[in-house]
């Protein structure tokens, strides 16, 4: 059976239903008339208030769900009615509002909202995207048994290089002891190491195995075929952590924003009846 | 050379354990090459690392080839080796021993500094996940929304708690809670508006009615409060309504005051299911629902409440002016002019009906500024310069009594004619002759008197009647209570400097009108040539309630006259009335093609 992604969940129950809300809500717009037209202080805009807020509320109850192990209902549901509904907080904000905008505290919790959820979207791209991705990259493996690989290959490679140059020796040394797989933010972001020792030593032994002959010529020859698997498994082991960086980082935006958000939404609510 | 080398490992416990081997060699060549008789393979060590040679006096020294050493703690290129020396060569250690027999040098080996396990080594080289990094989704959330809190909430809370924040503002020209302010206010009340306090006085409270009556204290509710009947309705009706169910301000400069018809037609679209006894008729809306106008027409001799009747525009036979004048404007507005002191004048609205300052409106018509250059009140034509006065008919009496007495008497420039002659102008009257002179002129005086009350000059204009002949002269003609209408339609607004790009004869027809008792007053179809209904449409101008009507109707203090309700007739007409609009901003209307209205 073919993979459902949570968009496609239950046939698509939590985005009809949140349709159906959107529709509902643009409907009481249009067919709702205020003397003083439409804003967040009509009885509308009071009402639909309070759907925005207690739909924010509960998104956010959603990701505290997540935290836990022992959730109640299908954590893929769950993630399902959290994009839907999330995204029609768009429409029903919007409208909650009265496409009225300035630069006050109010419009502060609603560009919070929309980048919240412009977040949200990408990670709904991630979420899509890369797990293929992923999946490509590693095949059987895992980062595990990557490592595990040019560990070994670490071994041979420094016995075999024992034997060699020193600028060689040197070369498959600090192959072993500097290559870097992840770290920092932007590491881990970009994947690509401009001045990698293993593709370093790749080159050096490449441009060696031309002035040696014998049985030399075969430890290079070697030696090259070996390093050029690490490099390779490098390659893949830091594809590997950049999609899950990916994938993450999104929710270094999405969750601080939207604890922002409850923030400016509890200002947001105080600064409208303290000053009634 | 002979070499006594001692490799020491250690075992579990960490006790070294020493393996002796005995190397006979030119020198003694270290390094990872197979050639090196102290072979030390790792990969820290060069081929052919140091060389440690035996000098013809039998003392030692150890050079560095392809590697770096380290003698007792210091780089060294070239050492003499000393019993208890200490030299690093890359990851080993070698130390000097006591010298022994049948050999040149001792030396123990140890590697000190192993290579870690691949797979360890890889792994610490491995940094995966961004939570191994700094980023921290926690740490962030806390700082954001603290931030958000401290800025947003706390901040302008404690600056409006602040009972001096109004000072603050004033003094800063900064207000905390400016961050609250969700959209602009209306022009008036922009000046105070950094003060939120102004208006909300107080936390968590709506915006009170008290507060907008500090400065609109003029403001009266839709009807007048005076009687417990309209008290008791305007509770039913309104009950708590606040200022601010209409008004609602930061809505931009010009969003303060409510305009669309629901305003009036909840509540009079079908008035007599809330209010029975009411004499106004319902009103849906103007294009299609509306009653015809009533004019407010002020009657004859009569004073306050009853001074003015309403009457429908449709009740053709009650809609007749009494003002007791004559004024045909068909004779005045005649295209081929009139007869004045100065030849043919040819007429237009503009020089009787003049606007006010307002433009809204027309000032009074008053018989000196605007008849009187032509309505001379001359009685005798060989006197010119002598005119009557325009008040009361005692005053005329005496007036012509006065004149033809006094020319009976000196030398007024008109013939005398008595008894045994006539008297010319300039002859003197002797004495015999004055008692005749008298009775001439109180003869002629009465017959003038007569002539102006029931011929010309006074009858021209007025309505008279003659009285008792023998009376007092004050009551011996009847001249009709002057009642001309001041303000035709004072419930609604009309500003006429709005429509001046029409002409007067657009909406009042008086080309063919004989009589002053006709009314030009454009009735609702007029109107509603131009005006459409709550929607606006390409070809009509909107014509909401608010378009004519305000709604602040109940105390004339606010500039319109009081509605009472259970009648519909206001209770008194002001001689002028002004009606309190923003229109009379606008630019003062051009004379030339000024509407004509009606007669102020």
């Amino acid at each position: 059976m073919r993979h459902r992604t949570i968009l496609e969940y239950r046939d698509y129950r939590y985005l009809k239903l949140a349709v159906l809300v959107v529709l509902a809500v643009i409907f009481a717009y249009g067919w709702y008339k205020y003397p003083l037209g439409h804003y967040g202080g009509s009885p509308l805009g009071y009402t639909l208030g309070t759907i925005g807020a207690l739909l924010i509320l509960w998104l956010m109850w959603l990701g505290v769900q997540k935290r836990r192990y022992r959730t109640t209902g299908n954590i893929k549901g769950w993630l399902s009615a959290h994009v839907y509904l999330g995204a029609s907080l768009v429409i029903i904000v919007t409208l909650h509002a009265g496409f009225q905008v300035g630069w006050n505290v109010h419009t502060l919790a609603y560009v919070l909202m929309m980048i919240v959820i412009a977040s949200g979207f990408y990670g709904v791209y991630t979420y899509l995207r890369f797990p293929v991705l992923m999946t490509e990259n590693l095949a059987e493996d895992t980062l595990e048994s990557l490592t595990l690989k040019i560990a070994d290959i670490d071994r041979e490679t420094r016995r075999l290089a024992l034997g060699m140059s020193d600028e060689v020796n040197r070369a498959v040394l600090a192959s072993i002891q500097e290559t870097h797989i992840g770290g920092g933010v932007y590491a881990q972001l970009r994947a690509k190491v401009s001045d990698c020792p293993t593709t370093a030593a790749v080159k050096l032994i490449r441009a060696r195995s031309g002035t040696v002959k014998g049985d030399d010529a075969r430890k290079h020859q070697d030696l090259y075929g070996m390093m050029l698997r690490k490099e390779r498994l490098v390659a893949r082991a830091r594809a590997d952590i950049r999609y899950k960086a990916i994938m993450d980082i999104w929710l270094f935006f999405h969750v601080p924003l939207s604890v922002a958000l409850i923030a400016a939404l509890v200002a947001h609510i105080v600064a409208v009846f303290f000053y009634w | 050379m002979k070499t006594k080398l001692a490799t020491i490992t250690r075992n579990k416990k960490g006790q070294p354990v020493s393996t002796e081997q005995t190397v006979v060699a030119e020198t003694l060549r270290i390094g990872r090459g197979a050639d090196c008789k102290l072979h030390l393979s790792d990969p820290r060590i060069s081929l052919f690392h140091a060389e440690i040679i035996c000098g013809v006096d039998e003392i030692s020294y150890i050079e560095a080839r392809g590697g770096a050493i380290s003698v007792d703690g210091s780089l060294e290129r070239a050492a003499t080796l000393k019993v208890g020396q200490r030299i690093l060569i890359g990851p080993f250690e070698l130390i000097v021993l006591p010298a022994q027999k049948d050999a040149n040098l001792a030396l123990s080996v140890e590697l000190i500094d192993p290579l870690k396990d691949d797979l360890e080594e890889v792994k610490s080289h491995v940094r995966a996940g961004l939570k191994s990094t700094w980023l921290s989704k926690r740490t962030f959330s806390w700082i954001a929304a603290v931030a958000v809190l401290l800025v947003f909430l706390a901040w302008p809370v404690l600056s409006a708690l602040d009972r001096g924040h109004g000072k603050t503002v004033e003094k800063t020209a900064f207000a905390a809670d400016a961050s609250w302010d969700v959209g602009p206010l209306s022009t008036a009340h922009a000046s105070f508006g950094s003060n939120c306090s102004s208006c909300h006085q107080q936390p968590f409270v709506h915006v009170t009615n008290g507060a907008c009556e500090e400065c609109h204290k003029k403001i009266g509710w839709h009807f007048a409060l005076e009687t417990k009947e309209a008290k008791a309705l305007h509770t039913s009706v309104f009950g708590d309504t606040r200022c601010s169910s209409c008004h609602r301000d930061h809505k931009g400069p010009l969003g303060l005051v409510r305009t669309d018809s629901g305003l009036c037609t909840d509540c009079h679209q079908n008035l007599k299911s809330r209010h029975p006894q009411t004499g106004v008729a319902d009103v849906a809306e103007f294009s299609k629902d509306h009653p015809p106008f009533k004019v407010s027409m002020l009657l004859p001799g009569k004073t306050g409440a009853d001074a003015i009747v309403r009457i429908a525009q449709d009740d053709k036979k009650r809609l007749i002016e009494a003002s007791g004048l004559k004024f045909p404007h068909d004779v005045h507005m005649s295209p081929k002019g009139l007869r004045g002191p100065d030849g043919i004048a040819h007429m237009e609205c503009k020089n009787c009906h003049v606007n006010d300052e307002t433009g809204i409106r027309f000032k009074p018509v008053t018989m000196g500024e605007h008849c009187q250059s032509c309505h001379l009140l001359e009685f005798e034509p060989k006197a010119t310069t002598r005119q009557v006065p325009h008040g009361k008919v005692a005053d005329v009496i005496y007036t012509l009594q006065e004149y033809y007495a006094q020319a009976a008497l000196t030398d007024a420039p008109i013939d005398v004619v008595l008894e045994d002659g006539i008297k010319r102008p300039g002859q003197r009257t002797g004495e015999t002759r004055r008692e005749a002179a008298l009775v001439w002129a109180n003869t002629k005086a009465d017959k003038i008197t007569r002539e102006l009350f029931e011929v010309r000059v006074c009858f021209a204009c007025h309505e008279i009647k003659r009285g008792e002949a023998n009376a007092d002269p004050s009551t011996r003609w009847l001249v009709a209570p002057i009642a001309v209408t001041q303000h035709w339609l004072p419930k609604a607004r009309f500003p006429h400097s709005r429509h001046d790009t029409y002409k007067c004869s657009s909406c009042h027809d008086i080309a063919k009108s004989k009589k002053s008792a006709d009314i030009a007053i454009p009735d609702i179809k007029n109107c509603r040539e131009c005006h459409g209904g709550n929607v606006t449409t390409k070809d009509k101008a909107p014509g909401t309630c608010e378009t004519c009507h305000g709604f602040h109707t109940g105390s004339p203090k606010a500039g319109v006259p009081a509605i009472v309700p259970g009648g519909n007739q206001p209770k008194l007409l002001p001689k002028t009335v002004t009606i309190n609009t923003t229109r009379s901003e606008q630019p003062a209307p051009t004379l030339a093609n000024r509407a004509g209205g009606a007669p102020q």
